[in-house]
């Protein structure tokens, strides 16, 4: 599903991505955790199409085309999604209009009519009670007066309504209280199913008790170091990431 | 100060108006001999020099032969109003509708004045004040008049269309508003012109407002061709009013709009609201005065731009407290989007305050797209086009959803759609 293959990036002339390679196939969940600057949510950014980030080398394959030649919107439509670790406020555009043009913008991608008001609606009702934010979202804007948590919730919502693909979570834990972090979860393991991937990426080892992953991958200086099961997470709780920056041996 | 020959040549050609309106032409005339023609060196007319539109004499066209078949008299779909229509400053009867009511006075402004309606009134002085109000009074056309008795609401609103067509023509229309006391009326201000018409549109209104009173104005500029737009409104306020304008730039070559208000009676209330969304080279300027003269009144202002390409903009919003405008409480925002490298906004709040119990804010801003909001609608499959179109309905949705008529802040959206490729 995806491919990725010594991928190497930079912000400005500074790079952080230095060979990343990473391969999730379908229905997995992988886990990227990692020290602060390692370049976790640059990979992200770089994934989702951030256009401040600048790829220098290698390529990145999604579903059998090259990601890395498709603007943003055209990732989204194709099945990519990011869950953003600071969700944007965006005063005066409604929550429903904004996800009533992301679905249509993928209908459109894929030859179909715009949806029904009122399939929309049930489709509205349907996800936002998975995260329950059931009668949050009409007349708001996106995000704005949400608390951090419904933030997050509201993240997930928007993967629920769009069904992607691949999934990336960019730190969807920072700032969670534990009903949040046990809601978002319950969330995103609904929607596990065989033909649907996840990148989780994390600073904790707590969301991978909820989110239990099929790899665990430690990124360190812009390259991924080490892979292993979902025990690999509890080692590194338990031991940070030090050991595992030394030249292995 | 002299006339350049240039606008010698720019009114050689305009006939003046005659018999009851002979005295007001007359000033107009001693204007145009004394005032100074607006250049860069005024600071009221720094950044809206009107050198362009000297630059090809103008003049008044004839009485038009009916109302253009090409034109719609009502351009609102769906909207239930009466209607004064005007070609290149002409009423034209046979297409008006306009209201017969007990207590309310509707006409051609010409007919207002031969009446004698506006016998005792005191013309605003703008005329003797600024080189472009000589101009329009030396040679006014018509326009409406519209008296609403004590205590009468007007049950429909009344468009008033404003079409110009044609080349190089002068357009003066004048029109007049009186809402008595306790009194309610709702007038929707449209400006039209054809694609390819070219010339001078120089428009006065002036409204006032009894005890009580409220007036509520819809006005939507959307004129093709290359036409000079000049417009100046002049409000004063009786006691516990309540005046409201939306003020809607959809498209203009050059656009000049003058707001006064003046608030004469404690308890007033106004709401000046507008937006304004020029392309291309085109040059929007939002001149307002908001005047705070007697105690307890509030204002409430808030504009917002949006530049596109070459065009500039400008707003400057006065705001005065007078030393006896205690407990005044007076809002002031103005919001600009300069949306590409080429464009520019010269925006300038003035507030000048003299009383030392009031409430006063005031806020300006000019910025970019907030690329961060951008990318999160691009995020979930949103094309630039689309995610761009929904950040600026967003933005301009606080000044259109405060329109009184919804189907004109429809159809308002419609155009806009239309020209920026929206939809």
């Amino acid at each position: 599903m995806l491919t990725i293959k010594n991928l190497h990036a930079q912000v400005e002339d500074t790079p952080i991505l230095k060979g990343l390679n990473l391969e999730i196939g379908p229905g997995e969940v992988h886990a990227i955790m990692g020290p602060n600057g390692s370049g976790k949510s640059t990979l992200a950014s770089v994934l989702a199409g951030r256009e401040d980030y600048e790829v220098t080398r290698g390529s990145v394959d999604f579903c059998g085309a090259d990601l890395l030649d498709m603007d943003a919107s055209v990732r989204a439509r194709e099945g990519l999604f990011l869950a953003f670790q600071y969700p944007v406020e965006i005063p005066g555009v409604s929550n429903l209009n904004f996800m009533k043009a992301a679905i249509n913008g993928k209908r459109e991608h894929q030859g179909l009519e715009p949806i029904s008001a009122k399939d929309f609606l049930a489709l509205v009702k349907e996800k936002s009670a998975l995260v329950e934010l059931a009668g949050r979202l009409r007349d708001r804007s996106v995000n704005e007066g949400f608390s951090g948590g419904e933030k997050k919730r509201n993240e997930i919502f928007q993967m629920a309504m769009l069904e992607p693909t691949l999934a990336i979570l960019d730190e969807t834990d920072s700032g969670l209280d534990i009903d949040a972090l046990r809601i978002v979860s319950q969330g995103v393991n609904a929607m596990r199913d065989a033909g649907r991937s996840f990148l989780v990426i994390t600073h904790y080892q707590r969301l991978l008790d909820h989110i239990v992953p099929d790899v665990v991958h430690v990124l360190s200086e812009g390259k991924i170091v080490k892979s292993g099961p979902k025990e690999l997470a509890l080692e590194l709780e338990e031991k940070g990431y030090d050991w595992i920056k030394e030249p292995a041996v | 100060m002299s006339q350049s020959s240039a606008v010698q040549d720019f009114v050689a050609n305009v006939q003046a108006p005659e018999g009851a309106l002979a005295s007001l032409a007359q000033e107009g005339q001693e204007g145009l001999d004394v005032l100074p023609v607006p250049t860069r060196k005024s600071e009221r007319w720094k950044y809206s020099p009107i050198t362009a539109m000297l630059a090809h004499p103008v003049a008044l066209a004839p009485a038009p032969d009916g109302w253009p078949a090409d034109v719609e008299p009502n351009p609102v779909p769906g909207l239930e109003a009466y209607r004064i229509v005007l070609v290149n400053g002409h009423v034209v009867p046979e297409a008006c509708d306009l209201p017969v009511a007990d207590g309310v006075v509707c006409m051609p402004w010409r007919h207002a004045v031969d009446e004698g309606h506006l016998a005792n009134f005191d013309w605003s002085g703008y005329h003797r004040r600024e080189w472009v109000g000589a101009l329009h009074a030396a040679y006014v056309q018509d326009g409406m008049f519209l008296h609403v008795d004590k205590g009468v609401t007007l049950d429909r609103p009344v468009l008033v269309h404003h079409h110009t067509t044609g080349d190089h023509t002068a357009a003066c229309p004048r029109h007049r508003i009186v809402v008595e006391d306790q009194a309610h009326a709702e007038v929707i201000l449209w400006h039209s012109a054809s694609s390819g018409a070219t010339g001078m549109v120089n428009g006065v209104l002036e409204a006032s407002l009894g005890a009580g009173a409220r007036l509520g104005l819809d006005k939507v500029q959307h004129e093709e061709g290359e036409v000079f737009h000049l417009a100046h409104e002049h409000v004063t306020q009786g006691k516990d009013s309540t005046f409201r304008i939306h003020s809607m730039t959809v498209k203009g070559h050059w656009v000049r709009n003058e707001l006064n208000v003046v608030q004469q009676g404690q308890g007033a209330h106004t709401i000046m609201h507008g937006a304004y969304l020029p392309k291309d080279r085109e040059h929007v300027d939002n001149h307002t005065t908001m005047d705070h003269t007697v105690p307890n009144c509030t204002s409430s202002e808030l504009y917002k731009g949006i530049l596109y390409d070459r065009s500039t903009g400008v707003f400057n919003g006065k705001v005065f407290v007078r030393q006896e405008a205690q407990l005044t409480n007076a809002y002031q925002q103005n919001a600009n989007i300069v949306a590409d490298a080429g464009a520019s906004i010269n925006a300038k709040p003035e507030l000048e305050i003299y009383a030392d119990d009031v409430k006063c804010s005031h806020g300006c801003t000019v910025g970019q797209f907030d690329d961060e909001a951008l990318f999160y609608l691009k995020s979930r499959g949103i094309g630039d086009k689309a995610a761009r179109a929904l950040m600026v309905q967003a933005f301009i949705g606080d000044v259109l959803e405060g329109m009184s008529q919804e189907e004109v802040a429809q159809e308002v959206e419609t155009l806009l759609a239309d020209r920026h490729g929206w939809s």
